[in-house]
C-alpha cells in the first residue's frame, strides 16, 4: 500500500503533471460554477488537452477536472439558486435562502468543506476498497460481467421512475448504437447501412462530446435566463467572504456528513447512478433522519452539508467500477473510460493487477483536487462576477470549438466531428422526446461489453441461459435487477394497498 | 405534435432497419451450424423488438396524453414548421452542421473563425469590429494551443491555398 502510494506521489508530483493537475483544479472549478456545463460535460471538454499525455497523467487530469466541477457547481446554487452541475441543485434548496438571509459566505464554508470531507471520503473507499473488488472481480465470469453492466441499466431506468419507459428506450437505443459495425465475437457487418465509416462501429467520445457539450450549447442559444456579470453584482458576489461556521456548528453536522459521505460512496459505486441522484438521495434521507425536519429548506447548514458531501463522496466511488471491472460508474466515468480506451489501455480486473499505477495515481489526483479546490473554490467565488463578464457569445462557440477539437483529435478524422454534430442535434431531439441522454450514453458505452460477455456465456452454458444465472453473484444481481425494474410499477401498488389497510386499521 | 412524428419516424425507421440491415454480411457457416453460438443477429433484433414494442406503447400514451388538446393537432404543427426554420435553435444547428462539413475541405482555422463569428451574431452580440477581432484572436489562440502546444494534428484543409496558408503560418513557429 505505501509502495502504492510513493508511486501514485511520484506520477502526480511530476512538474509536467502536477501543473496540468492545478489547471484541471481551475478548470474545473470555473466550469462546475458555470451553469450549463455540467461535470460530464468539464470532462468531455478536458480531453483534447489529455491527447498529447501518457494515460496516468490523462486520468489524473480528467479526475480532476470531475472532482471540482462538482464542487464549483455549489456557487451559482448558493449564490443564484441555479445549479451549477446538476447534482447540486438539493444545495440551492437551503443554500439560497441562507445567502438571501446575508449568509452566502457561510453556505459557501459549509459546501466547500462538506465537498472535501465526502470527497476524501470517497478517495480512501476507493484506494482501499477497488483491490478487493478487482481480487473478486477475477473469479467473475462472462455471467457476471453481463449482470453488473445490465444492473447499471436497471438502476438508472429504476430511478427516473417518473418516465421509467422512456428511459429504458433510451437505454435500449444506447445498447442498439453499440451494435453499429462489426459483432464482438465474429466480425460480422450489423447496421451500417452501407457506410464503411460504420464498419468500425459507433466512436463513443464524438456522441458524448455532441450529446453533453453541443446539445447544452444549442440549448442554451434559445435560454433567456442565462446569469451575467450584472447578476453577480447584484448578489453581491466580489464582496462575499467565504467563512466557516463555528465548532458547534460544525459538531452539529458531523453524523450528516458521516451519513452522506458513506451513502454518497455507495450510490456512485452502484453503475448507473452518480453524483446527482446521490445528492437528492442524501438530501432527502436527512429531511427523514433529522430532529428537525421542518426546517429543511428554510436555510440550514445541514442541508447544504447533505447534498454537498454526497455528490462529491460519488465521484470516487465512481471509480471503483472503472478501475476494477472496466465499468463506468457515471457518465463522467465513462467520458474517462472512453479516453483511456483511446489510449490502448485494456480496462478491467488485470488492469489494477498488471499496473497498480492507475489506481495509486487516481488515488493522489482525488486528495491533492480535493484539497486544493477548496481554496481555488473561494478565489473564484469572488471572481465570479468577472468570469461570468465574459459574454456567452464567447463562451458559447469556444465551447463548440473546444468539443470539435475534442471529437476530431480522438481519431483525427473529420467524420467523428460529423457524428458530434448529429449527436448534439440527436440531443435536442431526445428533450423533445423526454428521453434521458444519460441513459442512452451509459447504453452505448456499456453495449459491447454487455453483448461480449452475454455472447460468451451464452456459448460457455451451452446456450442455456438459465444455468447462465444459476452462479450466485450472476444470480443474485440478476434478482437486483429484476427488483429494480419491477419495483417502480410495484411499489405504488404495494404503497396504496398498505396505505388503505392502515387507514381501515 | 413534434415528439409523436419523432416517435412515429423512429418506429418506421427501426422497422426499417429490422428488416434490411441487422445483418449485411454472410454469418460464417462455422457460426450458423454451432448451436450454441450467439448469432451475430440474435442481439440487435432482441433490442430492436424490445424497442419497437416500448415505441409503440409510448405512441399509444402521447396520444392519449394530448388528445383533445389544442395543440396538439396536425395543422398546429404544419402551422409552426417556418417558425421553427427562423429560430435561433435550428440557425444553431445549421451552424454546427456546416461547420462540420467544411472542416475537411477549409481547414481548422477557416472552420473555427466562421463558426465563433458567425455564432456570436447568433447570439446577440451585435458590435461586428469586436466580433472579427475576438474570433480572430480566439481561432489563433486555439490553433496555438492545440496545434503547435499539445500537437494536436488539426486539419490544414484540402484547398490548396488555405493549405499552403496553414503551412506557411506553421513554418512562422520554432
Amino acid at each position: 500500500m505505501i509502495q502504492m502510494l510513493l508511486d501514485g506521489l511520484a506520477v502526480v508530483f511530476q512538474p509536467g503533471t502536477f501543473f496540468m493537475t492545478l489547471l484541471a483544479i481551475v478548470m474545473g472549478t470555473i466550469f462546475g460554477a458555470l451553469p450549463g456545463v455540467s461535470a460530464t460535460m468539464a470532462v468531455a471538454l478536458g480531453l483534447p488537452f489529455t491527447y498529447s499525455m501518457d494515460p496516468v497523467s490523462a486520468i489524473v487530469f480528467l479526475v480532476a477536472i470531475y472532482c471540482s466541477s462538482i464542487t464549483g457547481g455549489s456557487i451559482a446554487a448558493i449564490l443564484f439558486k441555479i445549479p451549477g452541475v446538476p447534482s447540486s441543485a438539493p444545495t440551492t434548496f437551503d443554500g439560497y435562502p441562507m445567502a438571501q438571509r446575508g449568509e452566502a459566505g457561510k453556505a459557501l464554508g459549509v459546501a466547500l468543506v462538506c465537498s472535501a470531507i465526502g470527497g476524501l471520503f470517497s478517495a480512501l473507499c476507493m484506494f482501499f476498497l477497488s483491490p478487493q473488488l478487482t481480487q473478486a472481480a477475477l473469479s467473475f465470469g462472462p455471467s457476471e460481467m453481463f449482470a453488473i453492466t445490465f444492473m447499471g441499466l436497471s438502476i438508472l431506468t429504476s430511478l427516473d421512475s417518473e418516465n421509467i419507459l422512456r428511459t429504458s428506450i433510451s437505454g435500449i437505443l444506447g445498447l442498439l448504437l453499440a451494435t453499429v459495425g462489426q459483432d464482438p465475437m465474429y466480425g460480422v457487418q450489423r447496421l451500417t447501412f452501407g457506410s464503411n465509416q460504420l464498419l468500425s462501429g459507433i466512436e463513443m467520445i464524438p456522441v458524448l462530446i455532441g450529446i453533453f457539450a453541443i446539445t447544452e450549447v444549442l440549448q442554451q442559444t434559445i435560454s433567456d435566463d442565462r446569469l451575467t456579470a450584472d447578476d453577480a453584482e447584484k448578489a453581491g458576489a466580489s464582496t462575499i467572504k467565504t467563512t466557516m461556521p463555528t465548532i458547534k456548528e460544525w459538531l452539529s453536522i458531523k453524523w450528516v456528513i458521516l451519513r452522506c459521505s458513506i451513502l454518497g460512496t455507495i450510490v456512485g459505486i452502484l453503475p448507473g447512478a452518480g453524483a446527482t441522484i446521490a445528492s437528492f438521495l442524501c438530501y432527502s434521507t436527512e429531511t427523514k433522519l433529522s430532529k428537525y425536519p421542518e426546517k429543511f429548506g428554510t436555510g440550514i447548514i445541514d442541508g447544504v452539508a447533505a447534498s454537498e458531501t454526497a455528490n462529491n463522496a460519488a465521484t470516487g466511488g465512481a471509480m471503483v467500477p472503472l478501475l476494477s471491472l472496466g465499468i463506468p460508474g457515471g457518465n463522467a466515468a465513462a467520458v474517462m473510460m472512453s479516453a483511456l480506451v483511446l489510449k490502448g489501455v485494456q480496462l478491467g480486473p488485470l488492469l489494477l493487477i498488471n499496473q497498480p499505477q492507475y489506481l495509486s495515481a487516481t488515488f493522489v489526483s482525488m486528495i491533492i483536487t480535493n484539497i486544493v479546490m477548496v481554496f481555488v473554490a473561494i478565489g473564484i467565488a469572488k471572481a465570479f462576477a468577472k468570469i461570468l463578464s465574459v459574454p456567452y457569445s464567447i463562451l458559447g462557440p469556444v465551447i463548440i470549438m473546444l468539443a470539435t477539437i475534442g471529437s476530431y483529435a480522438t481519431n483525427m478524422s473529420t467524420m467523428d466531428v460529423k457524428i458530434m454534430a448529429i449527436a448534439g442535434i440527436m440531443g435536442i431531439l431526445f428533450r423533445v422526446m423526454k428521453f434521458n441522454s444519460a441513459a442512452l450514453i451509459l447504453g452505448l458505452v456499456l453495449g459491447s461489453i454487455c453483448e461480449g460477455n452475454f455472447s460468451r456465456a451464452y456459448t460457455i452454458y451451452r446456450a442455456d441461459i438459465g444455468a447462465m444465472f444459476m452462479r450466485p453473484v450472476a444470480g443474485t444481481i440478476m434478482v437486483v435487477c429484476i427488483v429494480a425494474l419491477i419495483y417502480p410499477f410495484v411499489g405504488p401498488v404495494i404503497k396504496a394497498k398498505f396505505g388503505k389497510n392502515k387507514e381501515k386499521a | 405534435m413534434f415528439e409523436l412524428i419523432l416517435n412515429v419516424l423512429l418506429f418506421l425507421f427501426l422497422v426499417y432497419a429490422a428488416i434490411f440491415n441487422v445483418i449485411e454480411a454472410p454469418v460464417p457457416d462455422k457460426v450458423q451450424r454451432n448451436p450454441y453460438a450467439l448469432q451475430p443477429g440474435t442481439w440487435p433484433t432482441v433490442l430492436i423488438v424490445m424497442l419497437l414494442v416500448m415505441i409503440a406503447i409510448n405512441i399509444v400514451k402521447i396520444l392519449k396524453e394530448k388528445k383533445g388538446k389544442e395543440e396538439f393537432s396536425f395543422g398546429a404543427f404544419v402551422q409552426g414548421i417556418p417558425e421553427f426554420f427562423k429560430s435561433k435553435l435550428f440557425i444553431g444547428m445549421l451552424l454546427v452542421v456546416i461547420a462540420s462539413i467544411i472542416l475537411e475541405p477549409l481547414g481548422f482555422m477557416v472552420t473555427c473563425f466562421f463558426l465563433l463569428f458567425t455564432y456570436a451574431i447568433l447570439l446577440g452580440d451585435k458590435n461586428i469590429i469586436r466580433n472579427l477581432i475576438v474570433s480572430l484572436a480566439i481561432t489563433f489562440f486555439l490553433y496555438l494551443f492545440f496545434g503547435v502546444l499539445l500537437k494536436v494534428n488539426l486539419p490544414r484543409g484540402t484547398v490548396t491555398a488555405l493549405r499552403n496558408f496553414a503551412l506557411w503560418l506553421e513554418s512562422l513557429l520554432p
